[in-house]
């Protein structure tokens, strides 16, 4: 009955504004993308058509992999402090009492900051000779003399930034495994603490079960932010030491802006899309596994 | 119906009031870094005798400013005028993104005087781009106060590498926090500013002008690496120098803690305007060799992107910046190079022996005339800082860095 011709004009012109919002914003810019990632194009000069050229190039440009090899590194620790951290922080503050909102407001409101500028916080809070962290480690006698946090150890610079990232971030995990884990409902909880169940065992066989979808969406949006990761890096350590802490994305933005090849850019951008749509597609697998 | 009048009237007055303004103000990005004292005072004196077009200046990062000035071109919303690293001018000109200006400088006195390397990057395929904004030439700083404190001669400085090692030796911890040398660990640009002339004094070559250009030759050129690493790892440098990446490169040697550095000549008056009382001197950046001497001929040349609404405006500046007054009142006066050669007599240097020591540089400087210096030199993540980074910190055999950055160097030159 309703599912006639003029109906179907009537859906598609509801449907328009967000069709056209796409179609300009995401598919016309990514059909573009796939264009320049066939030529060679310096915003400067005029282009000219390689082919495959930039495909085959990124294969064999070894940075490029020193930095995906990084990016993921950098993905998998950072995830399950995340993950973690952030489970913990919601199992600890999810009762609605007045001091345990007030934490969980204290831990949500680095969210709400810009990752530029909490990057440049650390940045000068992890400063060698003029930031807080190296004058409390001193005063409390646990340095003996500053510590070059930033851009002079690949690994060091790496777990300073994840420091950084965690405080900024950790907070948007617990305020969603607070709302999944107080939307389980209290009979379920009853009922197996009438069955004599330690609170480990609620945790582990009850709580976690329930909330598997949204720790799973969670685990999906930090590893997609972490393989995207470029203004933390950007910032605090420019890729130093030798381009050793440069993420993908950085190298993407590299390539495009300070080396004006645009063309290899959109190449190795789009690379990294196939990586991050791989990524996605597994865990969207298993979030339909578990809901099954 | 006048209440109405009136409030439109009002209205079109405060919403045309700042577009009239803001349409005659002429627009300029400058990079930022050291310099910017001198350009703010350009700036300030134009726009003290040109009321009616100011111009409204900002700073751009200087990592950024390539990035930033090709976005601009390819979106169409240039600046009116563009302070450029010198070095790019042959990058800009020759993709044919410059307004070519030499048809308003044709006959014109003032250019015929101005810094032949300033000029010489700024031309291309015989037209002029761009006049010199400011010029830096590198030199080696020496702080007396610290030589006495350290038992040095004051008015000795050291003549080649060797003896700056000897003396950043003495030097070193005379005072806590005191160090005999200074050397930038995270600044590309710095370095080729500072340590490229003890490699070009020492008889060595850095970048290649082409693909089939060689680069990183010269007998001596292992032994000046060398001599980097022994000043690291003799500690005779701060350490917390690996750190730095550039933007407060220009304020180390006027905290009084520094022997001696490499620096330009716009320090000259940062390091007396930080510390008033220290007493030092400035001589040319020695090599291996005793006596030998190089530096690095630098600065800023300002320019006209393509697509400017206002260029007879912008060359209007340009011959501001080249005149009499502005040489002697702005550029002299605050002990800055004069952009024009026939300017360098002057009461404000006869009165400053330490502007004459440093304008003795100018003759030995060297500017790079390369396509892709960005890429090869600048870039933060580019060849000559990795390399420079492996030399100062790490144990690897300095003979297998130099090849590795050869091959580097050769593949972004074969591009």
């Amino acid at each position: 009955m309703y599912d006639t011709k003029a109906n179907r004009w009537i859906g598609l012109l509801y449907l328009a504004p967000a069709l056209l919002f796409v179609a300009v914003f995401t598919a016309w810019p990514f059909v573009q993308m796939l264009w320049v990632a066939l030529h060679s194009w310096s915003l400067i000069t005029p282009p000219k058509f390689v082919g495959l050229g930039n495909f085959t190039r990124a294969v064999a440009d070894r940075q490029f992999w020193v930095s995906l090899g990084f990016t993921l590194q950098y993905t998998l620790l950072i995830t399950p402090i995340l993950m973690i951290g952030g489970y913990l922080i919601a199992l600890l503050t999810v009762a609605n009492t007045p001091l345990r909102r007030l934490t969980r407001v204290v831990v949500f409101l680095p969210v709400v900051i810009g990752l530029g500028a909490s990057s440049l916080l650390w940045y000068w809070l992890f400063s060698t000779d003029h930031g807080y962290i190296n004058r409390v480690l001193l005063d409390l006698g646990m340095i003996a003399k500053p510590i070059i946090w930033l851009g002079v150890d690949a690994n060091l610079s790496n777990w300073a930034i994840i420091a950084s990232v965690v405080w900024k971030v950790i907070g948007f995990g617990m305020i969603l495994f607070v709302a999944a884990i107080q939307a389980i409902p209290h009979e379920v909880n009853e009922a197996a603490m009438v069955d004599g169940t330690t609170t480990l065992q609620r945790i582990l066989r009850v709580t976690l079960p329930l909330t598997l979808r949204t720790v799973l969406l969670v685990t999906l949006v930090s590893v997609i932010g972490s393989l995207l990761a470029f203004d933390q890096f950007y910032i605090m350590t420019a890729g130093q030491p030798r381009n050793l802490t440069a993420t993908s994305v950085f190298y993407v933005y590299l390539n495009s802006f300070p080396y004006l090849k645009l063309g290899y850019g959109a190449a190795l951008s789009l690379i990294l899309a196939v990586i991050v749509l791989a990524f996605t597609l597994v865990q969207m697998a298993l979030t339909r596994r578990s809901h099954a | 119906m006048t209440r109405l009048t009136t409030a439109a009237a009002v209205a079109a007055l405060l919403i045309g009031m700042p577009l009239s303004a803001a349409a005659q103000e002429l627009v300029m990005w400058e990079r930022s870094g050291g310099n910017a004292g001198m350009v703010d005072a350009l700036v300030a004196a134009w726009n003290e005798k040109n009321p009616d077009r100011k111009i409204n200046l900002t700073y751009i990062p200087h990592t950024e400013m390539v990035p930033k000035l090709a976005q601009a071109i390819a979106s169409g919303e240039v600046p009116d005028l563009m302070g450029l690293d010198l070095i790019y001018g042959p990058q800009f000109a020759s993709a044919g993104q410059l307004e070519d200006i030499s048809s308003y400088f044709a006959g014109d006195a003032t250019i015929a005087t101005a810094s032949p390397g300033h000029v010489q990057v700024a031309t291309y395929d015989g037209k002029l781009y761009g006049v010199p904004l400011y010029a830096d030439v590198s030199a080696l700083f020496w702080n007396k106060d610290l030589f006495r404190k350290a038992g040095l001669d004051p008015e000795v400085p050291p003549t080649s590498l060797q003896e700056v090692h000897d003396m950043a030796a003495k030097i070193n911890g005379v005072e806590e926090g005191v160090y005999g040398y200074y050397l930038p660990g995270n600044c590309a640009g710095c370095n080729i500013f500072t340590f490229g002339p003890l490699i070009w004094a020492s008889g060595g070559k850095i970048e290649p002008l082409d693909a089939n250009d060689e680069p990183l030759t010269g007998d001596n050129l292992i032994m000046v690496l060398e001599w980097a690493r022994t000043m690291h790892k003799e500690g005779l440098i701060n350490p917390s120098a690996q750190a730095e990446n550039g933007e407060t490169f220009h304020l180390a040697f006027g905290s009084g803690k520094v022997g001696m550095m490499g620096t330009g000549n716009f320090n000259i008056t940062l390091a007396r305007e930080q510390n008033p009382g220290m007493d030092f001197g400035i001589t040319l950046l020695p090599g291996i060799e005793k006596g030998s001497t190089a530096s690095f001929a630098g600065g800023d040349i300002v320019t006209v992107p393509r697509g400017s609404k206002r260029v007879a405006d912008a060359v209007d500046f340009m011959k501001f910046i080249l005149s009499d007054e502005v040489q002697l009142e702005v550029y002299a006066k605050m002990l800055n190079m004069t952009t024009r050669g026939d300017m360098t007599e002057n009461a404000y240097f006869a009165a400053e022996p330490l502007v004459q020591d440093v304008a003795k540089a100018i003759e030995i400087g060297v500017t790079p005339y390369t396509l892709k210096f960005f890429e090869l030199i600048n870039s933060p993540q580019g060849p000559w800082l990795q390399m420079l980074q492996r030399v100062y910190y790490s144990d690897e055999p300095i003979d297998q860095i130099v090849a590795d950055t050869k091959e580097q160097m050769k593949a972004i030159a074969a591009e």
